[in-house]
């Protein structure tokens, strides 16, 4: 390289280097724009998807939060230590899961028997994960209105090829699932998963 | 630029030359990173909407509830010799069918113990078995069962799991299948011990475990059916004859579990089961002590191959009296699973509550509680005060045993250490469990990443404890081992494990060979208890020299140096060493410290040479005459094993499981601890941090770039 410079370093090779260093600068803005949509637009997409579950609970019908989406909100998730509040969406596509946690299907649906599985984004929406404790009460709101409260029975890191379901267990489970660890700078084979075990059932308090 | 083709000054050519590799570098490592989380995010997806790959039914583990056709008779004859024992089983395959018949039996060995022959005799014709690979060994089995010949087959599944499989044994007819084996001669306190096994206890199979076939294949390969207890009738009866020539008078010998009869000479003994057979429901325990005060300390060594072996038994020093116990912090473990049911929930309960009485009000402690679920009583440690025990008092006579086994919870709860600052007190946890798991790689992996400072010391409940893991928790966690056998035995061994965690211990041991090319085993050294002898083992070319032992005692420095010259001869040594070393092979690779493929490759080749079954070698023996008819059919059957005693069948396998008396051997709920479905979980990571810091970094250089040239064209 130097002895190339040394040769012929013609104003071409200059001009080349400056345009080089400033694609460079550009193509780093872009990277930085990019970056920080996917926050903005986790916040946001939780802001309109939380309009769209309320009116969806009066009739009690799923409805799609912007015309063009091709999932629907279908639960409310809470966690009141950590003032968390999450709007569950029923597609467990990767692309649903930038607007929000999703049901994954193959798993039980809320209020069925078996495991209930909910998976989001390690560093949105499922960032509180980090912070659950055992013993920890969860609530799971669904568009009938039904409110679950589970409590945190326990945590656990596994591969994501290494989980496993119950298949007769007759008790309703909610297990919560992330990338692990939170503060990794690349994807890994690694989930965490909160697992909880419902404790009551209350039916919607103001009837309609 | 003004410069001339022939003439660059050099610090120009410097600036850029720097400014060129910067960008090169950076577009390098912009591709690496794009790749790399291409390739992660390729590891971690799963194939879209394809989250679940179907059920996974574990159809062997269930209940046998009609007595085999196939019947088993266990004799083991024991010799001990010095600190070595040597074992021969020999199992009676008798077939009360009128098929002819193929069968495998799921036995369990002392963890340390090394299998190094085989030998089938059917009728008055003994064939001798020999060492191959693992899967050839299936292969040559699996040929002679489909040609007719009669063959025998040892295979390990765990390190203290083992199984013989027969085949070809016609109606009416008897195969016996010898093998042997040699385990040290524990010695604790100045008492010796051997622990013979005698049944594997039921394992509960994690359902995140359960993630391929292979992993639905071993967990098939470590479960076996249990006999219905309502059907009575003992179906492996095992007699048992014990050669004791420790080279010393034995004193005091005993079986806490088993009565005894003895004969012979004072220096010889011969002990047998008083009641001729036992059913093989409760591992068989012998101990004896030596007339003399003095623990027997020794060097023995074998040569073999051209190299000399060597094993050195080193005693830590005796306990100063009056030295002052350091407050401690107490973190109690206690598994209240279905398979705790019984006995061994009474025992552990006691053990607890008898430990519960030794604290101080300067100790702190907590306690965690585990089935399928995981409770910890306090949210962090307590002092342990009058009012704080109760407490705890009330909550360890709550529990009842129920539910599975997920341990790795509680470990990883036991092992959070809140104040790691604090030199001043000793951190030790006593997990109180019969670890019937079949996960214990995990538990193991998690022991050695996170153990910290914390010493871990397990103790085994029951009357069929899990003993590798026990033990290999006991070394990861550089704790000791304790096992409580019944629950008259609680107190006894609660006093002396809680004696132990009181005593100071050589801490920080380090071993020096003044030959540089010994290989010593263990490679991990754990601290040393009062009264617990170091056994340590060598290889090496020509043995000569001392080996020096040095540690702490409180802030004292210690040591001790054995001369090796002086070592007595003894044919055991050389497989010992073989068998330490594959159990060092495997704490590597648990601990992610050797690639799996190496350590399989490494193990193999220990197998083969020193003549042991291993995870990757295996014994088989094969009849040349065809016995079976061409036109005769082979059943094959998993022989049913015994309840361990003591353990309570309807907690395990639930009530319907004893009511159901149809040919149905998959009683309904038996489910629980069988059936799991695997679940892929999905990628979840947006990484936006990572992309605006890369993002940042690339304006950043830019911008440096510019700054870069724009220096140097004004220099010019």
């Amino acid at each position: 390289m130097r002895a190339l410079l040394a040769v012929r370093p013609t104003t071409v090779a200059s001009r080349a280097l400056v345009i080089g260093l400033i694609a460079l600068c550009g193509f780093g803005v872009l990277r930085v724009a990019e970056g920080a949509l996917i926050p903005a637009k986790a916040v946001v997409a939780q802001w309109l998807l939380e309009q769209t579950f309320d009116r969806s609970s009066i009739d009690r019908q799923p409805r799609k939060p912007w015309p063009w989406a091709d999932m629907a909100p279908v639960a409310r998730l809470t966690m009141p230590r950590l003032r968390t509040d999450r709007i569950v969406l029923d597609s467990g596509s990767g692309q649903a899961m930038a607007f929000g946690p999703t049901l994954l299907p193959g798993a039980s649906a809320p209020g069925q028997p078996g495991t209930t599985v909910i998976a989001a984004h390690r560093d949105t929406h499922f960032r509180f994960l980090a912070h659950v404790r055992i013993g920890d009460r969860l609530t799971l709101t669904d568009l009938d209105g039904v409110v679950r409260a589970y409590r945190v029975v326990g945590t656990q890191i596994v591969r994501w090829d290494q989980f496993a379901l119950s298949t007769n267990d007759a008790h309703q489970s909610l297990a919560l699932t992330t990338c692990y660890p939170f503060d990794a700078q690349q994807a890994g084979p690694l989930r965490y998963v909160v697992t909880a075990r419902l404790i009551t059932e209350t039916a919607r308090q103001h009837a309609d | 630029m003004s410069v001339s083709t022939n003439y660059v000054p050099r610090p120009v050519q410097r600036h850029y030359a720097h400014v060129w590799v910067l960008v090169l570098a950076m577009i390098c490592i912009a591709c690496n990173s794009a790749r790399a989380q291409e390739n992660a995010a390729n590891a971690g997806t799963s194939p879209p909407n394809d989250y679940s790959r179907g059920t996974l039914v574990l159809a062997n583990n269930g209940v046998a509830e009609s007595i085999p056709a196939m019947r088993l008779g266990t004799d083991m004859d024991v010799s001990v010799s010095g600190t070595v024992a040597r074992i021969r089983v020999t199992q009676a395959f008798r077939n009360t069918s009128a098929h002819w018949m193929a069968g495998r039996y799921l036995y369990p060995l002392p963890d340390d113990g090394a299998v190094d022959s085989l030998k089938m005799v059917v009728g008055n014709r003994v064939i001798m078995g020999r060492i191959e690979r693992r899967e050839q060994a299936r292969a040559i089995y699996e040929q002679a069962a489909a040609k007719g010949r009669k063959a025998g087959l040892v295979e390990q599944q765990r390190p203290n799991l083992f199984s013989s499989s027969v085949a070809n044994v016609g109606p009416g007819q008897t195969v016996l299948i010898a093998i042997e084996y040699q385990a040290p001669v524990r010695q604790v306190d100045g008492i010796h011990s051997i622990r013979l096994p005698l049944v594997a206890a039921p394992r509960y199979v994690a359902p995140h475990t359960l993630d391929s076939s292979a992993a639905v294949n071993d967990a098939h390969a470590v479960t076996t059916p249990v006999l219905n207890p309502t059907l009575g009738q003992s179906i492996n009866p095992v007699s048992i004859t014990v050669h004791l020539d420790p080279g010393f008078v034995p004193m005091d010998i005993q079986s806490p579990d088993h009565t005894i009869a003895m004969d012979g000479t004072a220096q010889q003994r011969t002990i047998r089961l008083a009641d001729g057979e036992t059913p093989a429901n409760r591992d068989f325990v012998l101990r004896w002590r030596s007339a003399a005060m003095e623990p027997a300390v020794g060097v023995f060594s074998q040569r073999l191959h051209g190299q000399d072996y060597i094993m050195a038994t080193i005693a830590p020093p005796a306990p100063v009296a009056d030295t002052p116990v350091p407050p401690r912090d107490m973190i109690f473990v206690i598994d209240n699973s279905g398979s705790m049911g019984g006995a061994s929930m009474r025992q552990a309960k006691a053990s607890l509550l008898y430990a519960l009485d030794t604290l101080r009000p300067v100790d702190r402690f907590n306690i965690i509680r585990f089935d399928d679920t995981t409770t910890q009583l306090f949210q962090q440690s307590v002092a342990a005060t009058a009012e704080e025990l109760n407490v705890a008092r009330r909550f360890i006579r709550e529990l009842e045993a129920d539910g599975g086994t997920e341990m790795l919870p509680a470990l990883h709860l036991a092992l959070e250490d809140a104040s790691n600052d604090d030199d001043q007190r000793v951190r030790q946890v006593v997990f109180l469990t019969d670890g019937a798991i079949s996960n214990e790689a995990e538990m193991l992996a998690t022991l050695g990443r996170d153990g910290g400072r914390s010493r871990v010391f397990p103790v085994g409940i029951g009357s069929a404890p899990n003993q590798y893991l026990m033990t290999r928790m006991a070394m990861l966690g550089r704790g000791t081992y304790t096992n409580v056998g019944s629950v008259d035995q609680v107190e006894s061994q609660m006093t002396q494990l809680l004696e132990t965690l009181r005593r100071p211990a050589v801490r920080n041991l380090s071993i020096a060979a003044s030959d540089p090319s010994l290989e010593l085993t263990p490679n991990r050294l754990p601290d040393l208890y009062a009264g617990q002898p170091l056994t340590v083992l060598g290889r090496t070319d020509k043995r000569h020299g001392t080996l020096t032992v040095t540690g702490l005692v409180g802030e004292r420095r210690w040591s001790k140096t054995v001369d090796l010259d002086a070592a007595g001869a003894s044919p055991a040594v050389a497989k010992l060493w073989a068998r330490r070393r594959i159990t060092d092979i495997e704490a590597d690779r648990t601990l992610g410290q050797m690639d799996s493929e190496e350590a399989d490759t490494q193990i193999a080749d220990i197998g083969l040479r020193y003549t042991l079954v291993t995870s990757q070698t295996s014994l088989v023996a094969v009849d040349d005459t065809v016995s079976r008819p061409a036109d005769a059919p082979l059943t094959r059957a998993d022989l049913p094993i015994e309840l361990p005693a003591g353990w309570d069948f309807d907690a395990l396998f639930g009530q319907q499981a004893r009511g159901g008396s149809n040919s149905n051997a998959q009683a309904p709920d038996m489910g629980r601890i069988a059936q799991a479905k695997a679940f892929e979980l999905p990628q979840t990571a947006t990484n936006f941090a990572t992309t605006i810091r890369w993002g940042l970094l690339m304006c950043l250089i830019g911008a440096l770039g510019l700054i870069g040239v724009r220096r140097s064209r004004s220099a010019n």
